[in-house]
């Protein structure tokens, strides 16, 4: 173990796993209780045009996936608020335009990059000094705001048109939530990659649902699951010599069904009288 | 007569595009039990939405507070306790009764802070109000409905309000614990004091205890005391001819056609 902490890229590739980790199990959890898991897979592909459009104009692609992601999340919901578009069409539509973008700008480039599709499949092994500082920035970025409307974001999760009634600015808090879920993705895409990224988002939240009925412990188990998916996952691909990212999300998926075969929930049924 | 709470002036209100209220007058008295009765669709959770300024009217004002409904502040809105129809509560959210009933805190609360001592005391004091104390820690989701709508009551209560507003509080729930969850709303009407508005389709059940029945249907047809509003004449305007009305000891009974009474 202390040999595979003596390399500095080890060093590197496990404090982004726990940042990652902690960061996208905390958003995961209003993603699944919300039911808006659509929005995140959406935006993780437009996250990932904009990296291509990035390499191509030999930029930091990091700015456009910022850009691209949170353009996505901004049209979508101007459209399904016009009433125009339903949210899940509009999403399906940009879903798919954006890997049509990031293919187009992938043939545009005429010379493989392995680089780019480090951004595709993962690889937080090879996280520079530099990505982690943006990793450690925005992740702290991210889960100072969720501290910050952490009740209000709570109850606008459990009932929206009631925490409007009750006058919390439920759907700018809603709004603000869509732009960290934008974020979240952009930061964990060199990591664990576009395509693999949504994973480490529901599936540690999927799990800890197994587990509770508070949504605060909720959190607690799903950073937990997330930690120890993300941490295993990269200690693994190590030893082994595996592909970062997909590891990751393979240990997290096992812990998943893990969870659903434990849950108490299945055990234990309590039923209570009036 | 005293100064309204709420108050419609010729208000008209579009909800997908139709017309869901049509030119409302309404006033009501601060202290006034209320019972809203009219058939499906009649436009009587949007009369409650309008109060909560959820949505904002075509023509004519609603004001509570002296506010407009769509301008209100959120320590306006703080006072209003609503319950919204049953359907809306997700019993799958991983949420304890504890953690429900804060939530109706949260809004006097205010931005960047958290409960406080005080905020504590008052969710406990609200739910020994509904008789729900001894189940604090359990999941909303596993209870039975009657005892979900009393922790929903406790969430309004929990905002010290002075205004409540109910949607259909006694929908899916077996008749003894309608019973129950009335006698609960007529006692904090009672003690508190509160102005309360009651969105219903049992019409017998609540006449007993309101002071006053709105009848409606996208306009309002009568508003009055349950026995000047309860009359075959009136009722058959929109319910048609298949109305009963009885006199009996305890006030009017009724029946009417689509069983929705």
């Amino acid at each position: 173990m202390s040999e595979v902490l003596a390399y500095s890229f080890m060093q590197r590739a496990l404090l982004s796993a726990i940042l990652i980790g902690i960061l996208c199990s905390v958003i995961g959890v209003y993603v699944v209780l919300r039911g808006i898991a659509f929005i995140g897979a959406g935006t993780a592909h437009a996250a990932f045009a904009g990296v291509t459009l990035g390499f191509l104009m030999n930029t930091n692609p990091l700015i456009f996936a910022i850009l691209f992601g949170l353009a996505t999340i901004w049209i979508t919901q101007y459209l399904s608020q016009r009433g125009d578009v339903k949210l899940d069409v509009s999403i399906g539509i940009f879903y798919t335009f954006t890997m049509a973008l990031a293919i187009f700008f992938l043939g545009l480039m005429r010379v493989y990059n392995a680089e780019v599709y480090g951004y595709l499949f993962g690889s937080i092994l090879s996280v520079t000094p530099h990505d982690l500082w943006v990793i450690a920035g925005l992740t702290l970025f991210v889960l100072l705001l969720i501290f910050a409307f952490y009740k209000e974001l709570h109850f606008l999760t459990f009932d929206q048109e009631m925490a409007e009634a009750s006058g919390i600015p439920a759907k700018r808090l809603f709004f603000l939530l869509l732009n960290l879920i934008a974020l979240t993705i952009v930061v964990s895409l060199k990591a664990v990659g576009a395509l693999l990224v949504f994973a480490l988002i529901i599936i540690p939240a999927a799990a800890a649902y197994q587990f509770t009925h508070s949504m605060r412990w909720m959190m607690i188990y799903s950073v937990a699951i997330g930690i120890t998916a993300s941490v295993g996952g990269v200690l693994l691909s190590y030893e082994f010599d595996l592909p970062s990212g997909a590891t990751i999300v393979l240990l997290a998926t096992a812990l998943f069904f893990l969870s659903v075969i434990f849950s108490p929930k299945r055990r234990k049924k309590v039923n209570l009288a009036v | 007569m005293a100064h309204p709470i709420i108050k419609f002036s010729h208000t008209t209100i579009h909800y997908n595009s139709r017309i869901a209220l049509e030119d409302i007058i309404l006033d009501v008295q601060e202290g006034e039990f209320l019972g809203i009765i009219g058939p499906n669709g009649s436009g009587k959770t949007t009369l409650l939405k309008a109060i909560l300024g959820i949505i904002p009217p075509s023509q004519g004002s609603v004001q509570i507070f002296d506010c407009s409904c769509e301008k209100l502040r959120c320590h306006h809105r703080a006072k209003i306790g609503y319950l919204p129809q049953k359907e809306l509560v997700d019993p799958t959210f991983p949420i304890t009764v504890w953690e429900a009933v804060m939530m109706g805190r949260y809004s006097s609360i205010g931005l960047f802070h958290y409960p406080t001592k005080q905020d504590r005391w008052i969710v406990q004091e609200a739910l020994e109000e509904v008789g729900m104390s001894e189940l604090t820690d359990h999941p909303l989701g596993q209870l039975s409905g009657g005892q979900q709508q009393r922790v929903l009551i406790a969430r309004a209560l929990a905002q010290k309000p002075q205004v409540l507003l109910l949607d259909e509080p006694t929908t899916g729930i077996d008749t003894p614990t309608q019973h129950v969850i009335l006698d609960l709303i007529r006692r904090l009407h009672r003690e508190h004091h509160l102005t309360i508005l009651l969105v219903t389709h049992d019409i017998n059940m609540v006449s007993p205890m309101v002071d006053q029945l709105v009848l409606l249907k996208t306009r309002l047809y009568a508003a009055g005391p349950p026995r000047e509003v309860l009359k075959k004449e009136i009722l058959s305007q929109i319910y048609g001819k298949e109305v009963i009305v009885t006199d009996r000891a305890a006030g009017s009974y009724v029946i009417v056609g689509d069983h929705h009474a």
